[in-house]
């Protein structure tokens, strides 16, 4: 193979603003899609399990319309159909708006992730004994306060680990939206590469940026499990041993 | 005579076909301890669960303080007032053993953090474990635990309270430490209502003890009087085979 790697390339100009644009574009279209996915689905998976009919139906119709359509699919129904479907005044006002793109994204990747989400906070609600209901309910606390104090905060620890991959999930999610337009990290490579026809430079720095930043969550997490582990109750590997 | 503090008038309840409940009245007045025995599925903790609207019933009244359980109840405002205390304990294990304490005073009644922090450490000395309130359950004994359990409902400052087999999931060591909390609760003249299988606690502590069978309530006399002489023969054969002498 002759190659001749040019690296120095990546901190030239314009390449180099890009890549620090479209990294940082990745990031904040990760975090609020995901800080958005994360309160929609503790919603909607407490509606799957509460003893109310009609919550129920409307938490099993989102999770079974949005976890059964393709991700990509759904970045175009945002897009090209959801607009049209608004008023006009409501759909000028959307279309007028800056980074249209960048928003459908941020709509279309957390409203597919909290289908997911919804799934393991239900999975971890019917793990929990049904005596813990009993006995916050029997303190006097409502429902909505025994579900806030005591249900949630034992079910998120449960499923902290799982929530690990969904938000690794999320956050590689986001290259999707160079569908919908959006020069994220993976779109800033292509155009780099298309600039500059130094295409395993480029794609490097798309690969590292997903790679280094996913170790991170891992070790991050990972700190987050060790400090919100339930004494007595989950099992920690060393103790396991 | 005072109105009862809580008061079941021919109360049914059916699962399907199961008659869980069928037509159970009693009442208890302010500073009694009263025991329900009985076999399983004879309706003893549902009946409790009766009591603070934790399960509806289909038929009968139910009042407590004068307040009428039922479907449009204020529940949260009603179980406020009655202590609860479980099989599992049911302590809540992502919470230290003070916060499980200080929960309900703090976000169902209002009092302030560092009252209810006071309350919380004034009850677990009372029951005991004072030492234990920065721990999580998981780290305490099934003792420790019930007796923690016990501090979460009293911290409430119930009229009444419901114990639905306390020592039941505990080991013999522990059953002691766990009624001695609940005899010295009794003899402060708190108003109690114990399902429970312990005679040895029901013999000395209790006022008067009710026997249930199939959601009926077969029974009710006086401590003495239940052991000794027995009404009704389903309890005398019940008694027989708890009571086994070797």
């Amino acid at each position: 193979m002759q190659y001749e790697f040019d690296w120095g390339m990546l901190l030239r100009s314009p390449y180099f603003g890009w890549i620090v644009e479209g990294v940082l574009t990745t990031f904040h279209l990760a975090l609020l899609s995901w800080v958005l996915a994360l309160t929609l689905g503790i919603v909607i998976g407490i509606f799957r399990v509460t003893n109310s009919r009609a919550l129920r139906v409307i938490g099993t119709a989102y999770v079974e319309l949005f976890r059964n359509i393709p991700l990509i699919v759904q970045l175009f129904l945002w897009l090209y159909v959801a607009p049209q479907l608004l008023p006009t005044e409501t759909r000028l006002w959307w279309n007028r708006l800056d980074y249209v793109p960048y928003w459908t994204a941020v709509i279309g990747i957390s409203f597919y992730t909290a289908s997911r989400v919804a799934e393991q906070i239900r999975s971890a609600i019917l793990a929990i004994p049904p005596g813990q209901f009993k006995a916050a309910l029997s303190t006097g606390l409502t429902t909505t306060q025994t579900y806030r104090f005591v249900i949630v905060p034992y079910a998120l620890r449960i499923i902290l680990p799982a929530l690990t991959s969904e938000f690794l999930t999320i956050f590689k999610n986001t290259a999707l939206a160079l569908t919908i337009g959006v020069v994220e990290i993976t779109a800033t490579t292509r155009k780099i590469e298309a600039w500059s026809f130094r295409g395993i430079e480029a794609y490097t720095v798309a690969s590292l940026t997903y790679a280094a930043t996913t170790i991170l969550v891992v070790v991050f997490m990972s700190w987050l499990e060790r400090r919100y582990y339930i004494p007595g109750l989950i099992r920690r590997e060393r103790e396991a041993a | 005579m005072p109105d009862p503090i809580v008061r079941v008038e021919d109360v049914g309840l059916r699962f399907d076909k199961f008659t869980a409940l069928d037509g159970v009245s009693l009442s208890v007045e302010t500073g009694q301890c009263i025991v329900i025995c009985g076999p399983s599925g004879s309706g003893k903790s549902t009946l409790l669960r009766c009591i603070n609207g934790l399960e509806r019933f289909q038929a009968g009244e139910v009042f407590v303080d004068g307040v009428r359980v039922r479907d449009n109840t204020d529940l949260p405002k009603l179980r406020r007032g009655i202590g609860m205390v479980f099989q599992h304990f049911e302590l809540y294990p992502h919470m230290t053993v003070l916060e499980n304490i200080t929960l309900a005073p703090i976000r169902a009644k209002g009092v302030p953090r560092a009252q209810a922090e006071k309350l919380a450490r004034d009850y677990l000395e009372r029951v005991g474990i004072a030492d234990q309130a920065d721990k999580y359950p998981g780290r305490l004994s099934g003792g420790q635990q019930q007796r923690a359990a016990i501090a979460r409902a009293l911290a409430l400052e119930p009229k009444v309270m419901l114990f639905d087999e306390p020592t039941s999931a505990l080991d013999p060591e522990m059953i002691a430490e766990v009624l001695y909390v609940m005899r010295d609760l009794a003899r402060g003249g708190m108003t109690m209502l114990v399902v429970t299988h312990e005679m040895g606690f029901a013999r000395e502590v209790a006022d008067e003890v009710i026997f249930m069978d199939r959601g009926r309530v077969v029974e009710r006399s006086g401590v003495k009087e239940f052991f000794t002489a027995p009404r009704a023969d389903r309890t005398k054969e019940f008694l027989n085979k708890i009571l086994v002498k070797f």
